[in-house]
């Protein structure tokens, strides 16, 4: 049935069953690929995108849940203060390897940046503990999630 | 795994050690590129010789130069993370001269005959380290013969000692008279110029690009989400399949449930062990549900 989801700031329009995760209608049906699917269980975290600001895992998040929300994909997290200064990390970090997690990892990043500018060792483990990456690239991760704390100042 | 039962034939000391010991013919093209640039045609050998084997020439690369000065490489290997799309790029760039981000790559369509890799069994693959070492001396070659080819058309062009010309960054300089033109005002003309012979590739310890850090080219568009992986593809009217597997040693389909109206629309009712699909929602959903029954 049609439903109707706001999606990076701009209301889509979907004719889908109600319970279809949020992941395949942005994937499939919208065409809006960088959001990736990896377990379809919530296990790995290569779906992740924002749900009125909260990570959230897309695989397991049915459509008509979320008809309220404000969604934010990785194609638009680079619009956001806490996105843009994470994208920049990574890059200035070389994070990336084969990059197929690293969406969902940027994802997770940016919320907790979002929500905590300063984050310690222990909160960016909370964090990103739901995101895998079979590349391991987990300490430049760490690192870069560091340095986009550090450019939001001193005093967090 | 299969990549571990794989020979591996090194392009080691004695094979190929000198830029003369390709045959041009089998090679190396050059010619007109659509828009009217400067296209090299080459065929890499996969690091087992191939090239020279071959009796007619099928190119599996192209480097094209375009009016805009713009390099395009085109070629079969694919990035997983090994870095392949920073480190071919690497190769052209050192001897053309240019700077890495001046090479763009694009990634080869699918055709087993011209890009099947003969280490891999002749399937299109990447893999068992041989991108490098099967590239290393023919990609490195062809951008010094480009290089040549450019030199050539500056010099003609100015009507002085090609030798006295050297070029840089994507140009071609005359020091003598202080000027300089970019490769890609030369494309065109260098199109016509003639394949040169023996052309001398630099040495180790000259290199500029080769053997350094550099960020990878294909970071960009994996922190934004615009990276195309196999999973994203969707060519017109392509099906797609999944796996139902028995929760029980030894069991049998009793009953497929298809009443689901969004799976019998799109299924296209094959109930082998796979059911084609034209999205994945639309058998996610029912599979997740038990549309089997054991």
């Amino acid at each position: 049935m049609p439903t109707t989801i706001k999606v990076n700031g701009v209301d889509r329009t979907v004719d889908v069953d109600s319970d279809t995760a949020l992941l395949w209608v942005l994937r499939d049906v919208l065409g809006m690929t960088g959001t990736k699917f990896g377990c379809g269980m919530a296990l790995c975290g290569a779906c992740t995108v924002h749900v009125d600001g909260v990570a959230t895992r897309s695989c397991i998040t049915p459509i008509d849940s979320v008809s309220a929300s404000e969604i934010t994909t990785i194609e638009a997290i680079g619009a956001t203060a806490a996105g843009a200064k994470i994208q920049k990390a990574w890059l200035d970090r070389e994070v990336v390897q084969c990059g197929y997690c690293q969406s969902g990892q940027i994802m997770s990043a940016s919320a907790l940046l979002a929500s905590n500018p300063h984050p310690t060792d222990s909160d960016i483990d909370d964090a990103m503990s739901g995101n895998i990456c079979r590349c391991g690239t987990y300490v430049r991760i760490r690192e870069a999630i560091k340095q986009a704390a550090q450019s939001n100042g001193q005093g967090g | 795994m299969i990549l571990n039962h794989l020979t591996s034939p090194a392009a080691g000391p004695g094979r190929s050690p000198s830029a003369n010991d390709f045959s041009r013919r089998s090679f190396l093209q050059a010619g007109a590129a659509a828009g009217g640039g400067l296209l090299l045609s080459l065929r890499l050998p996969f690091a087992t010789g191939d090239a020279e084997a071959a009796d007619g020439f099928a190119p599996n690369a192209f480097i094209g130069i375009g009016r805009d000065g713009q390099i395009v490489l085109t070629m079969p290997y694919v990035e997983m993370g090994q870095g392949t799309y920073t480190s071919i790029p690497m190769l052209i760039a050192e001897e053309l001269e240019v700077d890495l981000k001046q090479v763009k790559l694009e990634h080869a369509p699918p055709n087993e005959k011209l890009y099947g890799n003969p280490l891999l069994g002749g399937v299109q693959a990447t893999g068992n380290s041989n991108a490098i070492r099967a590239a290393w001396q023919p990609l490195r070659q062809a951008g010094a013969i480009a290089r040549t080819m450019l030199v050539s058309a500056a010099a003609k062009r100015w009507n002085v000692d090609p030798a006295s010309c050297r070029a840089q960054s994507g140009e071609v300089l005359h020091p003598p008279t202080g000027r300089s033109i970019t490769y890609g005002k030369l494309a065109a003309d260098a199109a016509r110029v003639p394949i040169p012979k023996g052309v001398v590739l630099k040495r180790a310890e000259d290199f500029k690009l080769i053997g350094t850090p550099a960020k990878r080219l294909d970071t960009p568009s994996k922190v934004n989400g615009t990276a195309v992986y196999g999973i994203d593809v969707r060519p017109p009217g392509v099906k797609i399949a999944t796996l139902a597997q028995s929760p029980v040693f030894g069991g049998r389909v009793k009953r497929v449930d298809d009443s689901a109206p969004r799976l019998s629309r799109a299924c296209d009712r094959s109930y082998g062990s796979t059911t084609p699909s034209r999205s994945w929602p639309t058998i996610w959903g029912p599979r997740r549900k038990g549309w089997r029954r054991w």
